[in-house]
């Protein structure tokens, strides 16, 4: 049934903080079984938008709903079949990695039996278990990118949601990361991220869309937006940037 | 040493510094100030707070002026040095315990914030000191202090104004480099994991300590004996507590000598304390790295996921969503250090209040050989009230609980746990260090009052206000949450936040006060019946209420949830 609807759906998703629009209407469509990367430069509306589509920020207009279910009016349906990876450190980062696992599962109503399976499992594939009684706080940047994906990914969701997830991650750490989710997606589920490195985005996704200034300015398959371009080029076009003259910070030089 | 110029002519990066203009202390007041202001945009109930915090500030202020300048214009000698030397001394006290007890420093400026500018520790250190002196508090206590320049100058003309203002302003110095050093040096022992219990014990001390000098003032009120007063006064009158503010009487005495003595004693009080916030500063500001490193260990048996969520004494709660959610907050309420600087600084009023409100009260007897004897006479209304008191401050550390978790509590919010769910689970974690904490202030009271049958009435009084009081901070913690900034010192406050902090515990204090009446009537009505009816009565009282509260501000819970993440997600 859920195979008519698109994983993630939004319609005109609008916020603004005080005086400033964070993101001007956004419509977008993740179809089932696709890696989706949402593009954008620092503060076009990125984690805003992932935010409203997943129920932790209240949008001021427009709907989102993940496989059919709208995120605001059927919190429950949508929530259940959502994996959520926040940006920042948004973890109860005073357990440790094994205790913030169990805490999640059984959060989300989990058969104990179960959580203690997955979990150890997770913990495994993912390299922490090693960390042994070590909290979350203490973890590197990279663990804690994968014990958030690991949260994430314990329910089996059917969409992820994962906002930065290659940020501040080694690449060892990343090539695991991007090694889970490529299965995940093979397995029948639906993936969107959204970063500002082109290099993971092009290597990734079946379909792009670049946010910038609260709008999307360009969306389809990765052919479609690249057309034959690097990526970066089609990137830098779109969002306008300056380039260097190579006359000013003089001082910099010897 | 020859430094290569390069075809520019400008100097390699790192040698050219250039004029470089000194930073100074009002740079930091600017700051602050200028911080302060922008906290404010947008946010009309900030300011609202702000002015009526400010009007209260300014009535306390008129209030300790008249007191202060009262026996000046009297005419008083005698009140004048009781007042400079006891009441002095108990305002330094006050101005240093205080903000590790209820209020928090507020922290606008967080000295890890100037961890990589080129300033000496010494810039660093006035600069901030100055900063701390620009403050709605520092500014009231200064009006109000300006009543002992009017004391002394009826006494002893303008000498001894000119003298006592010094005095005032040292004084106010002390206090605030004084309560600055405590709590830096507070967070530093309460961040690290190891000594954190020290921390506990050091706390304890401190009000050990209060507890024989309050025994000490009562037993002289209680005597009436103004002579013997003045000579205490005299005595803490030359330390560091009370010397500032007794040195305009030294001079209407005609005691230059005296005056200049305790100016001196101030002075190199203010640097040592100085000197201590400077080590504690250095940890603040380097702050993660002395949080301890990431040890791994892997000793002790490890059971599955689940089994190590749950602390060993709460095994036998559910596999649930709820006992999820309990397990958590209870690991929380330990590791988390603001949380435990809470249940820690409870433990100590909980002790503190019926000790000053019973014992205090009813009064020690001074008899001669026997020493110090406890009289028996606390009234059942006396215990009542002071359970009253434990029992709303004991639910007032729940206000503002979201404010703890932070932007963690997203994991809930995506995970769409049930309101009523979370807020019984988290009623239910902080009643596992609370519950027995009360247990053992009824019971230690009632054993030194010698009336071990009062034990139903204690621990009744108790759990009603108790419950009745989580029911209203269940409430204020959904609706009325606030952000806590992300730092290592778990007595900071954002700025404006602590006004907010003051006006919330004092709302919600006074209204589980109101929830405890019912409880009270009661044991009015019902005489000597109710010394066995208290227990169960107030037992099912207070579940009731907090079953109640948790109920019906889960509702509330429900429909806001994205908004209560929002207001606790500190802004960046």
């Amino acid at each position: 049934m859920s195979e008519e609807h698109p994983a993630l759906s939004l319609r005109g998703l609008a916020k603004r903080f005080d005086t400033k629009v964070a993101v001007a209407g956004v419509d977008l469509d993740v179809p089932t079984g696709s890696f989706y990367g949402l593009l954008g430069p620092n503060g076009a509306g990125k984690t805003t938008t992932l935010s409203m589509a997943v129920g932790l920020l209240r949008p001021d207009h427009g709907q989102a709903r993940v496989l059919g279910y709208d995120v605001w009016t059927d919190p429950v349906r949508a929530k259940q079949l959502l994996g959520v990876m926040p940006d920042g450190a948004r973890l109860f980062d005073r357990l440790t990695g094994a205790e913030l696992l169990a805490y999640q599962g059984l959060l989300r109503g989990m058969d104990p039996a179960v959580v203690d399976r997955r979990a150890t499992e997770l913990l495994d594939v993912l390299a922490l278990g090693d960390a042994g009684r070590t909290l979350v706080v203490d973890y590197s940047a990279g663990m804690k990118k994968k014990i958030g994906l690991a949260c994430a990914l314990l329910h089996g969701p059917r969409l992820l949601v994962l906002d930065e997830p290659f940020e501040a991650v080694d690449p060892v750490s990343a090539a695991l990361i991007r090694d889970i989710l490529q299965r995940y997606v093979v397995g029948g589920g639906t993936v969107i991220f959204s970063s500002h490195v082109m290099e993971v985005v092009e290597r990734l996704c079946s379909h792009v869309a670049i946010l910038a200034d609260g709008v999307i300015k360009r969306v389809g398959t990765l052919a479609e937006v690249r057309a034959d371009r690097p990526l970066e080029e089609v990137f830098v076009e779109v969002v306008g940037g300056r380039t260097a003259t190579g006359e000013e910070l003089s001082w910099l030089s010897r | 040493m020859a430094v290569p110029v390069s075809p520019t002519g400008s100097l390699p990066v790192g040698t050219d510094v250039g004029p470089v203009r000194p930073v100074r202390a009002r740079h930091f007041v600017r700051l602050k100030l200028r911080v302060t202001a922008n906290n404010f945009k947008g946010q009309s109930w900030r300011i609202v707070l702000y002015v009526v915090g400010a009007f209260f500030a300014l009535w306390f202020a008129l209030g300790g002026f008249l007191a202060l300048a009262a026996p000046g214009l009297l005419g008083e000698h005698q009140a004048a040095i009781i007042v400079t030397g006891i009441g002095g001394g108990l305002l330094t006290m006050g101005w240093l315990l205080l903000p590790l007890v209820f209020f928090g420093v507020d922290e606008t400026l967080d000295p890890a914030r100037f961890a990589l500018l080129p300033l000496s520790r010494r810039t660093l250190l006035l600069g901030l000191c100055a900063a701390a002196l620009v403050s709605l508090p520092t500014v009231a206590a200064l009006l109000a202090l300006c009543g002992l320049v009017v004391t002394a100058a009826a006494l002893g003309g303008w000498a001894a104004a000119v003298a006592a203002g010094v005095g005032v302003l040292a004084g106010v110095l002390l206090c605030v480099a004084g309560s600055r050093a405590l709590t830096s040096a507070f967070a530093a022992m309460l961040r690290s994991r190891r000594v954190r219990d020290l921390a506990a014990v050091g706390l304890a001390v401190l009000a050990a300590l209060l507890g024989p000098l309050q025994i000490g003032l009562v037993a002289a009120i209680a005597a009436a004996d103004w002579d013997r007063m003045a000579a205490v006064a005299r005595v803490v009158g030359w330390t560091p507590f009370a010397a500032p503010w007794t040195v305009g009487i030294d001079v209407a005495e005609g005691r230059a000598w005296a005056a200049l003595v305790k100016l001196l004693i101030t002075g190199v009080t203010v640097v040592g304390l100085l000197l201590w916030w400077s080590r504690s500063l250095e940890s603040a500001m380097v702050g993660t790295a002395t949080a301890g490193p990431a040890t791994v260990k892997n000793s002790g048996p490890v059971g599955s996921p689940v089994t190590q969520l749950f602390p060993r004494s709460l095994g036998w709660l559910g596999r649930t969503r709820f006992g999820a959610l309990t397990a958590r907050e209870c690991r929380y309420w330990w590791r988390d250090a603001r949380r435990r600087a809470n249940l820690i600084t409870l433990a100590v009023v909980g002790v503190f209040v019926p000790a000053v409100v019973n014992v205090g009260g009813s009064g020690f007897q001074f008899d001669g050989a026997e020493g110090f004897d406890v009289l028996t006479s606390a009234s059942p209304v006396a215990v009542s009230l002071s359970m009253v008191i434990v029992g709303a401050l004991a639910a007032v550390t729940i206000a503002n609980q979201f404010g703890f978790d932070g932007s963690a509590y997203a994991a809930n919010v995506v995970a769409g746990v049930p309101g009523r769910v979370e807020l019984l689970a988290r009623i239910a974690a902080f009643s596992v260090y609370v519950l027995p904490m009360l247990g053992v202030v009824s019971i230690v009271l009632v054993v030194v009052l010698g009336e071990p049958g009062w034990i139903g009435l204690t621990l009744g009084v108790l759990l009603a206000t108790y419950g009745g009081g989580l029911a209203v901070n269940t409430f204020l913690s959904v609706l009325a949450a606030y952000a806590l900034p992300e730092t290592s010192n778990p007595f900071a406050m954002s700025s404006g936040a602590g006004v907010a902090r003051s006006m919330l515990t004092l709302v919600s204090m006074v209204v589980a006060a109101i929830t405890a009446v019912p409880i009270l009537v009661a044991a009015l009505l019902l005489g000597d019946a109710w010394y066995w009816l208290a227990l169960p009565v107030g037992a099912a009282y207070g579940v009731g209420m907090a079953w109640l509260g948790a109920y019906l501000a889960g509702d509330v819970l429900d429909r806001r949830m994205p908004e209560l993440l929002a207001t606790v997600t500190p802004r960046r």
